[in-house]
């Protein structure tokens, strides 16, 4: 190579090498949040309630096919300690089997349980949820999955919360629990552990937030003078967090491992590359949608910016780490600027460590055993982990490209429900091949 | 590498001081943890550096008293040392875009340490160009001790000693005389000593922030680049780490802190093997060559066995002060011994251990103590010190005091602490005072000065003109025209590096000049060039006397046997 060329390479990688460690520096720091300091850590939980419940509850229950894991969900939901609350299960005019179960859970609790049934032509989640907000009595509207397991304190603690903080949007911890299922479903379920544990808390203190699809507590007040759920959305949930702060409403992020909602990664990988288009879809949509510029502070309005591009993102640098890594080790360039290429790398490293650290941290707080052999899954899945995700970002882009914005499926076997009711689940699931969480064509 | 201090002759015994007995204060109970509880003020106060108007004030004035002591004849006292002008001369290289050094890089230290002897000397180097030699840059080494004592007192502050503590221990490692005569020089250990404490007091935060704990895992990482005996005081300031950290996030913090440093140490080796220099190879340095060179160094002995070289070095430094590192010493094994009764003892726990450490390694029997090594264990002696100091008087004032106690014991009290401060004070001042005073008024590189004036001076073409010079004098050689490497010639160079050796064919008759100083003399013996060109050379200027006199001797040519 020419001394020329040698320049012009050692820039371009100089370039692309400090892009990339910043973009890593600056999500590692996001997603360590929690625990940046104990008093960070300790503020991220639920404050003990007072014991007093003075908010009227309406739980949304959204159920598409989805009969092998309802009757479970809403059985567990009417365990709550709360006194006050009312269970809306939704479900679609063409889908007997489930609407039988939701009629069977009405009929078995007629004070706590309604059903609503959504005649769209077309379904989706946010339409459903929309169907159902003229029909909720209470102050607050939460959010549920039919396959969620919640916690009977949970409405409490909620309760309590609004209350303690004046906050017009609660959203409590989710957690994907099986991650023992597949080398995929091991990285899921630490995905969700750093963003419900740490990075969500982060977005609440700097005032922008893309909420989580359930276990999400809203004022009615609040929510009917948003216009509900946006229809048209494939991130529905992530639009009302960064519609509503947009309009300065107060959001409350609370984690408790003792109260999370626990959930279960997608069936198959295909599936979680589906459910991962259709997120991307989503947060393209919403950033295209520009409610974020309405953001008061300018740093609110790059957070967004750089939230609702990540996946992008990470997709990119999935692709470029490696092919930096490999221009400066087979090119010849300056030691100085080889040492640079190493920068990302190192912020990959720090990342992987943490990410070690915090399996260890979510099996302690689950009391679940983490062996060796997990660990070993982390690390070797992460870089084809990596590729999923950059699958999935380009897919989406490719599909948005195309207009094809329809809702794809999550499939759900029951996978972390508790031993006995797992077996139900499962030979229920055998029974009907597939059980769905928001699985709508 | 050689002992840099001169070796006493008449060492005074040393005897420990106040070391303290720590005071019986009962263990912390446990703190509740679970839902919505907030973890409670920690136990001790956080002290906030920045907005405390008396602890400004306090470490102002002591730091300027060392700044004082230390900068005053900085350039006259101690003698100018080959060590230092080895790091000055690579730093200069450094500047000049040289590379690592000016001659090849054999990975005999980390470079970091003076990379940053560069930065630190760049700017008065692109004021005053002629500055760039030893002595002068010695006051770039004033602002790193400056640096360090403030953060000694910093660190005594977070290792939660009182106030006057922690002027203390910044006034032991400041003001000492083995400390004011090793932190004028231009040592790595210097440097090293600041990325130490910077990490120690990071480890230490009082807001235990995770980022905190990371920066300390690279600024320990930064320490050892520097001087990588610093490896041996990482257990230590993990101990910091573990005791300062929180019960509930310490799993991150020290796991972030663990992985910086060994990422950033890895750079390292990582540079080595992109410059194809990681292992040993036909042609080419390597680093494990370099290590192995570091490791197999000849010992000097036994540290306490009279007439080893390790025994002289130790001597030198007790001739400077006893009370530092005995007291230190005697102080940290205490401390050791103590933690389930002490609070000092478990708070200082890491800067204890990490003397003990300093000073197990130096006993290896087997082992080489260069003369600077003391350095990296002076602040962490100083701590103990102070520490101790501070426990004895809490335990004299407070111990088993009742609510009513009745006046005369607590006059008795306060006696007893004057008593003992006045003792400690009597013992340690008037040897402190000569020692110190030494360092403000002797003259010793007079020689060094003169010889260089020579060259400069009375040399008609010093373009054209071949010199061996030690270490301390090729920087001046430089800036009087001689050329770098081959012109000025590191006298070592002429017989172990080929590079230079391949310009000497005709080996002492290549050579012009022999600046003999008594560094030349010593190791001459074992390089045949240099031995040769001062056998065949007269003097032709002397500057001193006796041991420490240099000689300029120009080559006899005509003498052709």
């Amino acid at each position: 190579m020419s001394v020329g060329d040698v320049l012009y390479t050692s820039v371009v990688i100089f370039g692309i090498s400090f892009a990339l460690f910043w973009m890593a520096a600056f999500t590692l720091w996001w997603q360590m949040h929690a625990w940046r300091t104990p008093e960070t850590l300790a503020s991220t939980r639920f404050d003990r309630p007072d014991g007093e419940g003075r908010l009227a509850f309406s739980l949304l229950l959204p159920a598409r096919h989805e009969q092998a894991v309802l009757s479970h969900t809403i059985d567990r939901l009417l365990e709550s300690s709360h006194g006050d609350y009312e269970i809306i299960v939704i479900v679609g005019h063409d889908d007997p089997a489930t609407a039988a179960v939701a009629e069977a859970a009405a009929a078995r609790a007629p004070e706590r349980v309604r059903v609503v049934v959504d005649h769209h032509e077309t379904k989706n989640k946010p339409k459903a949820l929309n169907t159902a907000l003229p029909h909720c009595r209470g102050d607050i509207v939460g959010v549920f999955d039919a396959e969620d397991q919640v916690h009977p304190e949970l409405l409490a603690h909620v309760d309590h919360a609004f209350r303690a903080t004046a906050a017009d949007v609660v959203q409590g911890g989710v957690q994907l629990i099986n991650f023992h299922s597949s080398w995929y479903s091991l990285r899921n379920c630490l995905e969700y552990f750093f963003w419900f544990r740490s990075r969500l808390h982060l977005h609440a203190e700097k005032g922008f937030i893309p909420l989580g699809g359930n276990t999400v507590f809203v004022r009615t007040e609040v929510l009917r003078e948003a216009g509900g759920w946006d229809q048209n959305c494939l991130a529905e949930d992530c639009d009302l967090g960064v519609r509503l702060s947009s309009a300065g409403k107060k959001v409350v992020v609370a984690y408790d491992c003792d109260m999370v909602t626990r959930e279960e990664t997608p069936g198959s990988l295909m599936s979680l590359l589906k459910q991962r288009t259709r997120w991307n879809q989503g947060f393209l949509q919403v950033y295209r949608k520009k409610d974020w510029q309405r953001l008061p502070g300018r740093g609110q309005r790059w957070l967004a910016r750089y939230t609702l591009m990540t996946p992008f993102m990470q997709a990119a640098s999935g692709v470029i780490i490696p092919l930096n890594f490999a221009v400066a080790v087979l090119l010849d360039v300056p030691v100085g600027i080889a040492i640079i290429t190493f920068l990302p790398m190192i912020t990959a490293m720090v990342t992987f460590v943490f990410e070690i650290v915090g399996l260890h941290d979510f099996g302690r707080q689950y009391g679940l055993r983490v062996r060796f052999v997990h660990y070993l899954k982390l690390v070797v899945g992460g870089p084809f982990y990596q590729v999923m995700l950059a699958g999935a970002a380009i897919r989406a882009v490719w599909r948005e490209q195309r207009g094809r914005n329809e809702w794809e499926l999550t499939s759900h076997t029951g996978a972390h429900l508790a031993p006995i009711s797992a077996t139900a689940a499962v030979s229920a699931a055998g029974a009907s091949t597939a059980i769905r969480e928001d699985g709508h064509q | 590498m050689t002992a840099t201090l001169p070796t006493a002759t008449d060492p005074r015994p040393g005897t420990a001081t106040a070391a303290g007995t720590a005071p019986l204060i009962p263990q912390q109970r446990t703190r509740p943890g679970g839902l919505g509880v907030r973890p409670p003020a920690p136990a001790h106060p956080l002290v906030r550096f920045r907005s405390s108007r008396p602890d400004l004030l306090l470490c102002g004035a002591v730091l300027l008293a060392i700044v004082l002591v230390q900068g005053w004849n900085i350039t006259n006292f101690p003698t100018l040392s080959d060590d230092e002008g080895t790091y000055l001369a690579q730093a200069w290289a450094v500047q000049q875009g040289d590379g690592l050094a000016h001659y090849t890089y054999w990975y005999d230290h980390p470079p970091l340490g003076w990379i940053q002897i560069a930065g630190l000397t760049y700017l008065p180097s692109l004021l005053v160009p002629d500055w760039m030699t030893v002595a002068p840059m010695r006051f770039s080494m004033l602002a790193v001790s400056a640096a360090s004592s403030v953060l000694i007192y910093v660190l005594a502050r977070r290792l939660w000693l009182p106030r006057w503590a922690g002027a203390l221990a910044m006034a032991l490692f400041g003001l000492s005389p083995l400390s004011v005569v090793l932190q004028r020089e231009i040592f790595l250990d210097n440097l090293a000593v600041l990325w130490m404490l910077l990490a120690f007091c990071l480890a230490a935060s009082p807001s235990r922030h995770l980022w905190h704990h990371f920066g300390s895992g690279l600024a320990a990482a930064t320490a050892v680049l520097t001087k990588e005996t610093m490896l041996v005081v990482l257990p230590a300031l993990l101990v910091t780490m573990w005791r300062h950290s929180h019960r509930d996030t310490r799993k991150f913090a020290v796991t972030g802190a663990v992985t910086a440093c060994a990422l950033i140490g890895l750079s390292y080796p990582l540079y080595a093997l992109l410059n194809s220099e990681l292992l040993p190879g036909a042609g080419h340095v390597s680093l494990i060559d370099g290590i192995t060179y570091q490791m197999s160094r000849p010992g000097s002995g036994f540290v306490l066995t009279p007439g080893s070289g390790s025994n002289g070095v130790l001597r030198s430094w007790l001739y400077y002060d006893t009370v530092l590192p005995l007291g230190g010493l005697a102080g940290a094994l205490l401390l050791l011994a103590t933690p389930r009764w002490s609070v000092t003892a478990r708070a200082l726990a890491g800067p204890a251990l990490a003397a003990v450490i300093l000073a197990a390694v130096a006993m290896r029997p087997s082992g080489y103590l260069p003369a600077m090594y003391v350095i990296q264990a002076l602040p962490f002696l100083a701590l103990v010190l102070a520490g101790g100091a501070a426990s004895v008087t809490h335990a004299v004032l407070r111990r088993r005091r009742a609510p009513g106690e009745r006046r005369s014991r607590l006059i008795g009290r306060r006696a007893l602490i004057g008593v003992l401060a006045l003792s400690a004070a009597v013992y340690v001042l008037p040897r402190w005072y000569e020692g110190d005073r030494t360092a403000l008024t002797a003259d010793a590189n007079a020689p060094y000065r003169q010889a260089a004036a020579w060259l400069g001076r009375e040399v008609p073409d010093p373009g054209r003109t071949r010199v061996l010079v030690d270490d301390a004098l090729w920087l001046d050689a430089v800036h009087h025209g001689f050329q770098p490497g081959l012109g000025a010639v590191w006298f070592y160079k002429a017989d172990l590096d080929p590079a230079v050796t391949k310009t000497l064919p005709r080996g002492w008759r290549d050579i012009d000049y022999v600046v003999s100083s008594p560094t030349v003399r010593r190791d001459a013996v074992d390089l045949p060039n240099v031995k040769a060109a001062l056998e065949h050379s007269s003097v032709v200027a002397v500057f001193g006397s006796g041991e420490d006199r240099i000689e300029i001797r120009r080559t006899d040519r005509a003498d052709g046997s």
